[in-house]
């Protein structure tokens, strides 16, 4: 299939975007696309601030070669600015974009898109389609949803079949994680100076909407247990009932709360009831998670999606369909909680 | 001057006679895998050894005679580097270890034992966790590896192979290799091109989908919607062993249900509706009741008992094919999947075929061994085949007695 420029413009990841911005920049010059006046930075930075303030971009369709080239350059401010929220939040934004428009796409166009873009092994069956199983996983597995795992899929011959609106969800995923992607390499390249002032510009003004947080490496100093997720809850009623606790199920428990402020000593109690206790071997054990013996990491409960393999995942209410960590979950219903207790003082 | 031979310099002289002739097939890319060697019992193991030549490697076992060997599932830029980041991870093989192990087999009540180390309570079959007694996890476990474990363990490989990857993952029968464990298992491999790059997750997928773990028979607004027979995948598994199970004659049982009219309604209802349906059709009611139940319970004899950690880690090490399991002292063989029916490890996987010796049994359950019955035997001395002589020995279920060697 051969693409136009609307969709080069449409869709940043096929082959044609990359050959246009090339010959663009090469025609047009890097000082001329960068400088003060041009309308490429103007829209590149309209692009960040469309998905941080709406959560979706447009596209510009007046002048195709500004929103060709605006991608990359939206991209490299991004990257600079050095926000890990900011770049979530512009991927989800360009995934949401663009889903829009594959939803509008016939089955040829999507499967050109697919193969163009990111190599997928796609076969088409009547009116689904069917993609080579390695490409679907690479994709899914950052969808959370019961729905995406691969065992509720069909499997045949090696290619998970989907249904076309699930064919550009899929798609548009992968758009998503190739902009996270490239926005996390690292890259040693000279910042040009027309674009510092915009950087530190932009940088200050979603301090206050995106704050910077990385949950995963969160420690939330606070001990809270009516916030506790449905999993950690069920966990720490089994200890402390003196049941026998597989390995990774107290490795769970351990790790969540010493993430959440307890220190080990603390949590000796817990596992005393456990039928092989031993003082001090669970100690080292303790300490050796929250990183003060041995290799000196502390390490991070699992992630829902291991939790889930592991059978020890209880998601039993709403908050749980929102979030990919068991941290994420307690923070997010601590402000719940926060939140509702000022109403009742309101009132 | 003569020395009394031990266990050990027993294990050496005999492992070191399998190693002068050892014909084993290099795995693929060998040149990119790092390789790791247990020399003895209390030495530590060697690893981050690389080769350039395959002739290398045969030269290494036979100077080494180790007890146990492993290579790298992953293909590494620099396999010889010690630290793990360094060597460059490029991929990795797909891995599934099937071991007995794991499972329950009503036969472990009659040959296993174990015993704590501690304070020496005792019992039969599955080794706890820890001792009911005093807790101690220093639990030793003395297993036997009967015909009826070796069948489960060769179904579930089996249903592996064909039901999962064959036909649902589509690897051709070339890509797939089935090992013998040395032990109570069967290692499968997979090596292609479709699996090299997956990472942790995609694999823990993969895992899932083979245990069936996290499938979900509800959609979002909690309607039960049953499969059409034909359709791929566990749709279709699902559908047809309910069919199958719900047509047998004893179905109150699996499904523990109290018979009844309106359960026999139920049931002939799923029956005809899979009987006719070409699409999705929705349950409700008691139908709805009978068929959730009837799947869980497909679920558990169709999925595939595979050990998780070993698939999802991408950087494990496991037993090279052809070479000695140190425990055993069996081949890990290759097995061709048209050869796992009549598959018998101590027949097929016996290294040591020709010669007896005389040792001292300490515990041994009656075993066909190269097709003859030997045993049980306890506590005693008797002359038994090589082979056998040194699996009791490598097991720990025997001891040398009255073989003197020169003194070197």
């Amino acid at each position: 299939m051969i693409f136009s420029k609307l969709d080069a413009a449409t869709y940043p990841f096929i082959s044609l975007a990359s050959k246009l911005v090339k010959e663009l920049e090469e025609s047009l010059g890097i000082n001329a696309i960068l400088s003060p006046e041009s309308e490429v930075l103007r829209r590149s930075v309209e692009r960040i601030r469309e998905a941080a303030y709406s959560r979706v971009t447009s596209v510009y369709k007046r002048d195709l070669d500004v929103e060709i080239l605006s991608h990359p350059v939206a991209l490299l401010l991004i990257k600079h600015i050095n926000n890990a929220r900011l770049v979530n939040v512009y991927a989800e934004a360009e995934k949401n974009r663009v889903l829009v428009s594959l939803l509008k796409e016939d089955y040829e166009k999507l499967m050109s898109l697919a193969v163009d873009g990111f190599n997928w092994h796609v076969k088409r069956e009547e009116d689904r389609f069917l993609v080579r199983f390695d490409d679907y996983l690479k994709t899914s597995v950052n969808m959370l949803d019961a729905y995406w795992k691969l065992v509720n899929r069909k499997l045949v011959n090696g290619y998970v079949e989907l249904p076309r609106k699930d064919f550009s969800r899929l798609l548009a995923e992968a758009y998503r994680i190739r902009i996270s992607e490239r926005a996390n390499q690292a890259e040693e390249v000279q910042i040009h100076s027309v674009l510092k002032p915009i950087i530190e510009e932009l940088d200050k003004e979603f301090q206050g909407i995106l704050p910077k947080v990385d949950v995963y490496t969160m420690y939330v100093d606070k001990y809270e247990p009516s916030a506790f997720p449905p999993c950690i809850s069920r966990l720490l009623e089994e200890a402390e009932q003196g049941k026998n606790l597989p390995h990774m199920a107290r490795f769970t428990l351990a790790t969540f709360l010493i993430s959440v402020g307890k220190r080990p000593e603390e949590l000796l109690d817990i596992f005393r009831k456990m039928p092989d206790f031993d003082e001090n071997k669970t100690l080292y054990h303790l300490k050796h998670i929250a990183g003060e013996v041995g290799s000196r990491t502390r390490y991070s409960p699992p992630s829902c999606v291991t939790l889930r393999t592991f059978g020890l995942c209880s998601a039993d209410d709403a908050l749980c369909q929102r979030v990919k960590h068991p941290l994420t979950y307690y923070s997010k219903k601590l402000k719940l909680l926060k939140r509702g207790e000022l109403e009742k003082r309101a009132r | 001057m003569r020395k009394e031979l031990d266990n050990e310099g027993f294990i050496k002289k005999v492992f070191r006679e399998y190693y002068v002739e050892w014909r084993g097939e290099p795995p693929k890319d060998f040149r990119r895998r790092e390789f790791a060697f247990m020399i003895s019992r209390k030495g530590e193991m060697i690893r981050h050894k690389a080769f350039e030549e395959w002739s290398e490697v045969k030269e290494f076992l036979r100077r080494n005679s180790p007890l146990h060997v492993y290579y790298s599932s992953a293909y590494y830029a620099q396999p010889s580097v010690p630290d793990m980041d360094a060597k460059e991870w490029m991929g990795a093989d797909l891995i599934f270890d099937i071991d007995v192990d794991h499972m329950y087999t009503p036969c472990k009540e009659q040959h296993d034992k174990w015993t704590c180390l501690d304070c020496s309570t005792a019992g039969n079959g599955m080794p706890p966790e820890a001792c009911p007694k005093c807790s101690s996890k220093r639990v030793e476990a003395k297993t036997w590896f009967c015909e009826k474990c070796l069948e489960v363990a060769k179904e579930e490989t089996i249903k592996l192979v064909e039901d999962f990857l064959i036909q649902d993952f589509g690897f051709s029968p070339q890509e797939i290799s089935i090992v013998f464990s040395g032990r109570r298992g069967f290692h499968i491999h997979v090596e292609s091109d479709v699996v090299r790059g997956l990472d942790q997750r995609a694999r823990r997928e993969i895992v899932d989908y083979v245990k069936g773990t996290g499938l979900v028979m509800q959609d979002k607004k909690r309607k039960v919607l049953a499969p059409p027979l034909n359709a791929g995948g566990w749709p279709g598994r699902i559908a047809k062993g309910v069919y199958e199970l719900l047509n047998s004659n004893n179905v109150e049982e699996p499904l523990n249900l109290k018979g009844g009219p309106k359960i026999e309604e139920a049931i002939k209802a799923i029956i005809k509706g899979l009987e006719e349906a070409q699409d999705y059709w929705p349950l409700e009611g008691i139908a709805r009741r009978v068929w959730l139940k009837a799947v869980e319970k497909v679920i558990t004899y169709k999925r595939c008992e595979v050990d998780e950690r070993v698939t999802t880690d991408i950087k494990r090490l496991i037993r090279l094919p052809g070479t000695l399991h140190g425990g055993t002292g069996l081949i890990a063989t290759k097995v061709p999947l048209r050869d796992m029916e009549s598959f018998d490890p101590y027949l097929h996987a016996v290294a040591f075929v020709k010669g007896e010796a005389k040792v001292k049994i300490l515990n041994m359950p009656r075993i066909t061994f190269l097709d003859q019955t030997w045993g049980p035997y306890n506590n005693e001395v008797a002359e038994v085949p090589l082979g056998l002589a040194v699996y009791l020995i490598c097991s720990e279920n025997a001891v040398v007695v009255g073989e003197e060697v020169e003194d070197a």
